[in-house]
């Protein structure tokens, strides 16, 4: 009895020390970003391992909010800020608007070629970014020589280029959360005279916000975080948070503490919207995982 | 409603998506591929159609080990392969066991997996900058414990040369692995509670219940999961670009490389003829996937 509950204890001691491994691995990092965030640059630049009291400490020596009143001296970051703002919105805008028919349809009305379709959303997600972006890049400088519309730099440009991007994902999982709800709801008010445009913006519209909430938040997130397309499609007037960081460190100049601050203030937006829809993001993507 | 009525009208609805998948996906992927078989640079790039047409030249080239394009191509399609084997493997192993850890019942196990996120959710830009912080070699702190525990002598390198790939891996297992071990554990879930019982009852040992019961359910989730990653593997840029810069030199992969010469050294044709080799590899998986899902899957 008593090699029993010695046992049970020594257990709970592996799994909490297990758990507190885990979490600190998941964390180290973040502690280390928000530590150098308050830290001056001078104390980062002269950090040295090699000597014990220059070493790079945890607790900064001079504790400043600086990096975070001057985030805008060195990088125009505010700029890439209101950049970043304005794509994202208008990606998360469209691609709600799009994936709300496409899964409307898929979810409610039969065709034939809707497992076609289907497949053709699901496919376009294997390809990488790359396999696109030079005969893309090629279309926008055609538009512009042909058409005299500048697409490259704008606004417009990345917010079609994101929502493109958004919709697949956005599609699918607007069409799972569609499907959940009673077809006869929609029956019902069709019976009642309602087109199936009516149906969908009076009845269906209310019920599925959670799931228009979630598939935004997501294509807010997506247009907020990419990288690839963002290198050679914008420029200096669109460019976007995700780039702007990397401004901060040049040749001449390493600018690790303003590049901190400006990495929370870059996660803020992402982690408070993620939070308000954590479990939706999150039964959506892991069904991309495993349904499909 | 006929059946050509009751598509016109699906049509309808999709149509806004159907020309954004057309003019981002679709006549890219095809327009690519013309532009491999052709010679375009920055000269002939809005005169596209009077681009000497070379066949099958920029193939040669680029997976030529007599070139210096080819040599760099080859390499980082080796990197990418070599990256993949070990963070999905490493991420996969990492993320099934705190799956298990995580499906016990325990005091703030909410708050414990809410935690274990963030490395998903934080973006790919901020993570890797981090993480780029964290290998600097005179201010970073792998260096300062790699010295205080006595392991290494000078400071290393991390960042430049035959180091840089381990970086990126570490840093990328460290951000992939929270997303397998959310699959696993909704797949944990899912295992009916009276298979344990009656393998209990059977007499199984608590490694018998992981091996006769949970691992075979886990089956189908792991297949899907490590698949999906082998294929999205072939989309590693963020990582390399954000933690390595522009030019990772030896630790090229195929976006940053084909990044680097079509839009730095602006020879598009080679760069799409290496864009259309890896279309074409991901296509293949891609039936692979198809293939293996289709088992009583319906869509």
């Amino acid at each position: 009895m008593v090699r029993r509950t010695l046992r049970g204890i020594l257990g709970r001691v592996l799994f909490g020390l297990a758990i507190f491994l885990v979490l600190a691995g998941v964390l180290i990092p973040y502690l280390w970003m928000v530590s150098g965030s308050f830290k001056t640059t001078l104390e980062i630049q002269s950090a040295d391992v090699l000597k014990p009291e220059l070493s790079p400490r945890w607790f900064p020596r001079k504790f400043t909010w600086e990096n975070y009143l001057r985030v805008n001296r060195t990088v125009r970051m505010l700029d890439y800020f209101r950049n970043s703002i304005i794509i994202s919105v208008g990606t998360m805008v469209f691609s709600v608007g799009i994936s709300l028919f496409a899964a409307y349809a898929l979810s409610r009305f039969a065709f034939s070629w809707k497992r076609t379709y289907t497949l053709a959303v699901l496919s376009t997600q294997m390809f990488p970014g790359i396999s696109f972006l030079i005969p893309y890049f090629m279309m926008f400088v055609l538009i512009k020589h042909y058409l005299g519309l500048p697409m490259q730099n704008t606004y417009w440009g990345m917010i079609f280029t994101y929502t493109s991007f958004a919709l697949p994902f956005s599609i699918l999982m607007l069409r799972n959360f569609l499907d959940s709800i009673p077809r006869e709801i929609d029956e019902q008010a069709q019976i009642d005279g309602c087109t199936p445009t009516g149906a969908l913006f009076r009845v269906i519209l209310p019920l599925a916000k959670p799931g228009i909430a979630a598939v935004g938040i997501y294509s807010f997130i997506m247009a907020w975080n990419e990288v690839l397309f963002a290198t050679v499609l914008t420029g200096r007037e669109t460019k976007t948070v995700a780039l702007g960081l990397l401004e901060y460190i040049t040749a001449q100049q390493a600018r690790w503490a303003g590049m901190m601050a400006a990495c929370i203030l870059v996660s803020i937006p992402v982690l408070v919207l993620f939070s308000l829809m954590q479990r939706y993001i999150i039964e959506g993507l892991v069904a991309g995982a495993t349904k499909g | 409603m006929s059946s050509q009525a009751r598509g016109r009208r699906a049509f309808r609805f999709i149509l806004p998506a159907l020309l954004c998948m057309l003019f981002v996906h679709v006549i890219p992927i095809f327009w690519g591929a013309y532009i491999a078989f052709i010679d375009l640079d920055i000269y002939t790039i809005t005169r596209w159609m009077q681009a000497p047409f070379v066949g099958l030249r920029n193939f040669f080239t680029v997976f030529s080990p007599a070139t210096d394009v080819g040599v760099r191509y080859l390499r980082s399609i080796w990197n990418v392969v070599y990256f993949g084997l070990v963070t999905i493997p490493a991420g996969y192993l990492i993320g099934l066991l705190v799956a298990l850890l995580l499906n016990r019942k325990f005091f703030g196990r909410t708050l414990v997996r809410g935690l274990i996120l963030l490395p998903y959710i934080t973006p790919d830009s901020v993570a890797y900058n981090v993480w780029r912080f964290i290998f600097q070699a005179r201010i970073g702190i792998v260096n300062k414990y790699l010295l205080a525990l006595g392991l290494i002598k000078e400071p290393i390198i991390w960042l430049v040369g035959d180091r840089a790939i381990y970086a990126v891996m570490i840093a990328s297992v460290w951000k992939g692995w929270p997303f397998a071990c959310l699959v696993l554990l909704a797949g944990l879930q899912s295992i009916p509670q009276e298979l344990y019982e009656a393998a209990k009852i059977d007499g199984a040992s608590s490694f018998g219940l992981f091996r006769f019961v949970t691992f075979p359910m886990l089956r189908p989730v792991s297949a899907t999961l490590l698949l999906l990653s082998a294929i999205w593997n072939f989309h590693a840029f963020n990582q390399f670009y954000i933690l390595l810069g522009a030019d990772p030199g030896k630790a090229h992969v195929p976006s940053t490389f084909i990044l680097q010469e079509a839009f730095t050294n602006f020879h598009f044709g080679q760069g799409a003829a290496m864009s259309v080799f890896l279309t074409v590899v991901v296509l293949l998986m891609t039936v692979v996937i198809l293939r293996v899902r289709r088992r009583g899957e319906e869509w």
